[in-house]
């Protein structure tokens, strides 16, 4: 027995003695080391480190067939099989690098996203804010991206020889009514939309999805906020008013209330205006907005907002450029919305929606009242099944209801009108490289009584580690403008939905920081409502605030669906932030050529708000030591066509190319608990005397150049917030 | 006969005793190399060996606890944002791995979280300290309402605060009580075992010492 049980010790003994050196080397798909890679004998602790050459060596007491295995932070594993019965040297495994190569695409093709959720989209909601020239306007931003043409004048986002009209804005999948603030003819007003409102901006200058309709050209599409990020309270104060805000969060819910006053006295007291401000913009209002989120598949969102302005200026006549007008406006603003989003099982998500919004224009141009008053009541129901990760079907449906009520020296005109859409929609990526997004959408409606189908297709292949091809195609319809459905029903009913239909492609590389985007597009326009004279009285009428009934009357005057036009262009857009230290610029430079026939054209132009050429340069400087930010922004555009009565070909002459330099600097520090920005800024610092176009006397020997409220100007202010004020973490 | 079975009875405790004594020895002793190395390579092998613990005891939650803490540490020493990521991927399915193993969350696995979504915000602080700042915060929170004592929140809490810009309120004077708190609380850990969560003690006292110097020189 004890001679046994020394057998067995010596075999122990003998085995301890039998140890392998096992050496090799790992490489990754380009030849490379790879270093502190894990290379082991499966199911054992036996194994080493690569160094910096990728070499590894361990020893063993392992012996017979064994799976060697290296994995690598960032690659894949690799393995191989291994007869131990001495040393083995010269092993070699390569490992396959999937940090960057299973990263699926995505669908570019007319598509810029500001989101704070994702990590790559082009912009953050904070690019925007902090965009000089902007004034934190969401809108105005846009403006300095490819395929927008820049405004001074009149109120919209006009994307790719589209006008203001052919623009939708989508607030969580409800339509926006009442997008900026109401305005005298003539001035440009800020769009409603701040960025901190939001969580995810989206804007597509072309080949939209299938859930949206009505708008010719592009959609920009917001998403609101869920439960706040913590209890916040936050004061402002600047040159066009003060406000406060603050925002709880409970466990399972949360919310916000805020209140503000305007009052644009400093602001236009210090610099000169071009027009006179006899009654400064003044407003008040408020909004509050309450999220519940009992679990991670249900969201309930209810938000609330009230406002009212006033303002009095002194303009120049729309239909009269010689004469100056003074012009009233008071302003009540309402919107209410719901949702809710509910996912089921992972495989179901439900989506329901209701607004409410309503809008009440009442203006005096010199001592004639008028008065403007829009409704709106809409929903949305729809419901995406996910098959799996790389398939998603979505369905829905969605209903609008308006109506228009416009007062004019005692004349009244009106619109109602109900739409009801269906549309489906699938987001397919068979494979990483690849991506479709197939999408249908049914409309009918009541005033026209016509129907239409909108097929949409975009797709998007890889093209390359960091590069990729987007194509988007589409069908996109819209009502005709108000201006033409004022008219009484049965002349609507003979009314078609005015078309277009949009190709797009688009290169985007993406790499370190660095972003490339080259689109170029086609864009055709059907159907556009157009005003036509059957006798050679032909007239033009730059007046955009024109009355039609009087010359239907008369029998030679008529409106129908035959107008059309196209637009076609080049984008580019770069934007760096690797380059130089603490710096973010971007380039965006579109080329347009687009020509259409409508509304009261008498022949087929380029349209008055399309500047060929349009360049932004906007630049980002953060200086770390004394905590401060700097930003400059330069557009230009090339001059714009204006009607000369004096000129055989409509709309031929030039204006002067706008040009416009600004700057801001955000200065940011903690007073107590108190995180505080204080900002100023200058637009238009060389004072440019852009001129958007000229209007002519009746007997067209007088021109009056169209100009913006001011051309230089100055703002200041201070943003204070406090945050989790109630919390002791200690 | 008694005495074969009873014979194979104790082996067979003795094996299971030694097989346990094994895996907390290795993983006892990988961790404290891993811990109180410093330079990045050997870190590296503590960690990888950290991950074939992992792998070859892989019921054992406490293995993949350290796996992931050690992935999420290593993160920070890398310049590579995509292996970062990728570092922190792996630690957030180590991760998972210890609470299903755990079968509920506890402090430690909150703590755990905290500190990888603390990591992740380190990457890009200027596009995630949003998403992140928040998921850091609700761990933070879960985790105090579980055990208010554990000294791991208020060392987090005082490098979040550490590296958070002072126009913030961050700093490292406002990080201090954070680390002083940290370090009384660990005063009172007393842990041999490592299956009993009791890492952050040396780094705390490097941090609160960095936090202290600038307090002398009066900024």
């Amino acid at each position: 027995m004890k001679s046994f049980f020394t057998f067995l010790l010596s075999v122990f003994h003998l085995t301890a003695l039998a140890q392998s050196n096992i050496s090799g080397r790992i490489v990754d798909d380009k030849g490379k080391p790879v270093m502190g890679a894990s290379v082991y004998l499966d199911n054992t602790l036996d194994g080493s480190s690569t160094d910096s050459f990728g070499v590894f060596k361990f020893t063993t007491t392992e012996n017979g067939t064994q799976t060697l295995v290296a994995t690598a932070v960032g690659y894949s594993n690799a393995g191989t099989t291994l007869k131990i019965a001495g040393d083995i040297s010269d092993i070699n495994l390569t490992l396959k690098n999937t940090a960057k190569t299973l990263e699926e695409v995505t669908i570019t093709a007319g598509a810029f996203e500001a989101s704070n959720d994702k990590d790559k989209t082009v912009l953050k909601p904070l690019d925007i804010v902090t965009t000089a020239g902007a004034q934190a306007d969401v809108v105005r931003a846009l403006e300095t991206l490819p395929g927008t043409q820049k405004q001074g004048t009149q109120n919209g986002l006009f994307v790719r020889g589209g006008d203001a009209s052919e623009a939708g804005f989508i607030i969580d999948g409800m339509v926006v009514q009442n997008a900026f603030f109401s305005g005298p003819p003539g001035v440009a007003t800020r769009s409603r939309f701040g960025a901190f409102q939001f969580k995810g901006v989206s804007f597509s200058s072309g080949g939209y999805s299938a859930r949206y309709g009505q708008a010719l050209s592009s959609v920009l599409e917001l998403s609101s906020l869920d439960l706040p990020e913590r209890s916040t309270i936050n004061l402002g104060a600047n040159m066009a008013g003060v406000y406060a805000s603050g925002s709880k969060l409970w466990k399972k819910s949360g919310g916000d209330v805020t209140a503000f006053y305007n009052n644009l006295s400093p602001f236009y007291g210090i610099v000169k205006t071009n027009f006179d401000f006899f009654d400064v913009p003044e407003g008040y209002g408020g909004s509050a907005r309450y999220a519940f989120q009992p679990n991670k598949n249900r969201l309930v969102k209810a938000t609330v907002s009230v406002n009212h302005f006033s303002s009095g200026i002194a303009v120049p006549n729309p239909g009269v450029p010689e004469q100056t007008i003074r012009y009233t406006l008071k302003n009540d603003n309402y919107n209410a919305q719901v949702s809710y989003k509910q996912t089921l099982k992972d495989k179901w998500i439900i989506y329901a929606a209701g607004a409410f919004s309503y809008n009440k224009d009442k203006s005096n141009f010199d001592t004639i009242g008028g008065g403007l008053i829009e409704q709106r009541s809409q929903g949305r129901l729809e419901a995406k099944y996910i098959v799996n990760t790389r398939l998603n079907i979505l369905a829905g449906s969605d209903l609008q209801h308006f109506k228009v009520e416009n007062n004019f020296a005692g004349f009244s005109r009106s619109i109602d009108e109900r739409i009801v859409s269906g549309y489906a929609e699938a987001e397919w990526i068979p494979v990483y490289w690849l991506a479709f997004k197939p999408g249908l959408r049914y409309e009918h409606s009541l005033l026209l009584n016509k129907d239409n189908v909108a097929p949409r297709l975009s797709l998007a292949v890889k093209a390359g580690r960091n590069a990729q091809v987007s194509l988007a195609t589409g069908i996109f319809y819209q009502l005709p403008d108000y201006l033409y459905l004022y008219t009484n029903k049965p002349f609507n009913q003979q009314f078609d939905f005015q078309k277009a239909i949009h190709y797009i492609v688009n290169y985007q590389f993406q790499k370190n920081d660095r972003t490339l985007r080259l689109e170029v597009y086609y864009k055709s326009y059907e159907h556009l409502l157009r005003e036509y004279w059957t006798s050679d009285t032909a007239d033009y009428d730059p007046n955009s605030f024109r009355s039609l009934e009087q010359n239907l009357v008369t029998g030679k005057f008529g409106i129908n669906n035959s107008g059309y036009g196209y637009a076609t262009g080049a984008e580019l857009f770069w934007r760096d932030r690797k380059t130089i230290k603490n710096t973010d610029y971007w380039v965006s430079y579109s080329y347009i050529d687009t020509r259409r026939l409508y509304k009261n054209y008498l022949a087929e132009a380029t349209p008055e708000f399309i500047a060929t050429h349009n360049l932004n340069v906007v630049g980002k400087y953060w200086i770390e030591r004394i905590q401060t930010q700097i930003n400059a922004t330069y557009s230009y555009a090339s001059g714009r066509p204006f009607f000369n009565p004096s000129n055989p070909t409509f709309l031929g002459d030039l204006a002067p190319e706008y040009q416009s330099l600004s700057f801001t600097v955000n200065y940011l520090r903690s007073i107590g608990k108190w995180f505080t920005v204080i900002y100023a800024g200058i637009d238009n610092v060389t004072n440019h005397k852009n001129v958007f176009g000229y209007r002519y006397s009746a007997d067209g020997k007088q021109r009056f150049p169209v100009v913006p409220a001011l051309y230089r100007s100055y703002f200041v202010g201070i943003n204070m917030s406090l945050s989790e004020f109630n919390k002791d973490e200690l | 006969m008694k005495k074969l079975i009873l014979l194979i009875a104790v082996s067979a405790v003795a094996f299971v005793n030694a097989n346990a004594q094994d895996f907390k020895q290795a993983l006892q002793k990988t961790w404290n190399t891993f811990d109180t190395t410093k330079e990045n390579s050997a870190r590296v092998e503590m960690s990888n060996k950290l991950g074939l613990i992992s792998k070859k005891w892989p019921d054992e939650w406490a293995a993949h606890f350290y796996n992931a803490l050690s992935k999420a540490i290593l993160s920070y020493n890398e310049t590579n944002e995509a292996k970062r990521d990728a570092y922190l991927d792996e630690a957030e399915r180590e991760r998972e791995e210890t609470v299903s193993l755990l079968k509920k969350e506890n402090d430690e696995t909150y703590v755990l979280a905290a500190m990888i979504a603390n990591a992740r915000l380190a990457v890009k602080p200027q596009s995630r300290w949003q998403k992140y700042g928040k998921i850091f915060d609700e761990n933070i929170a879960k985790a105090k309402e579980l055990n208010p004592n554990n000294p791991r929140i208020y060392y987090l809490q005082g490098t979040s605060k550490r590296f958070t810009p002072k126009m913030f309120g961050g700093g490292k004077k406002a990080s201090l009580p954070y680390f002083e708190k940290a370090e009384s609380l660990f005063a009172k850990e007393n842990s041999e075992d490592v299956t009993t969560i009791s890492w952050g003690k040396r780094i705390n006292e490097t941090f609160l010492k960095d936090a202290r110097g600038e307090e002398t020189d009066g900024e």
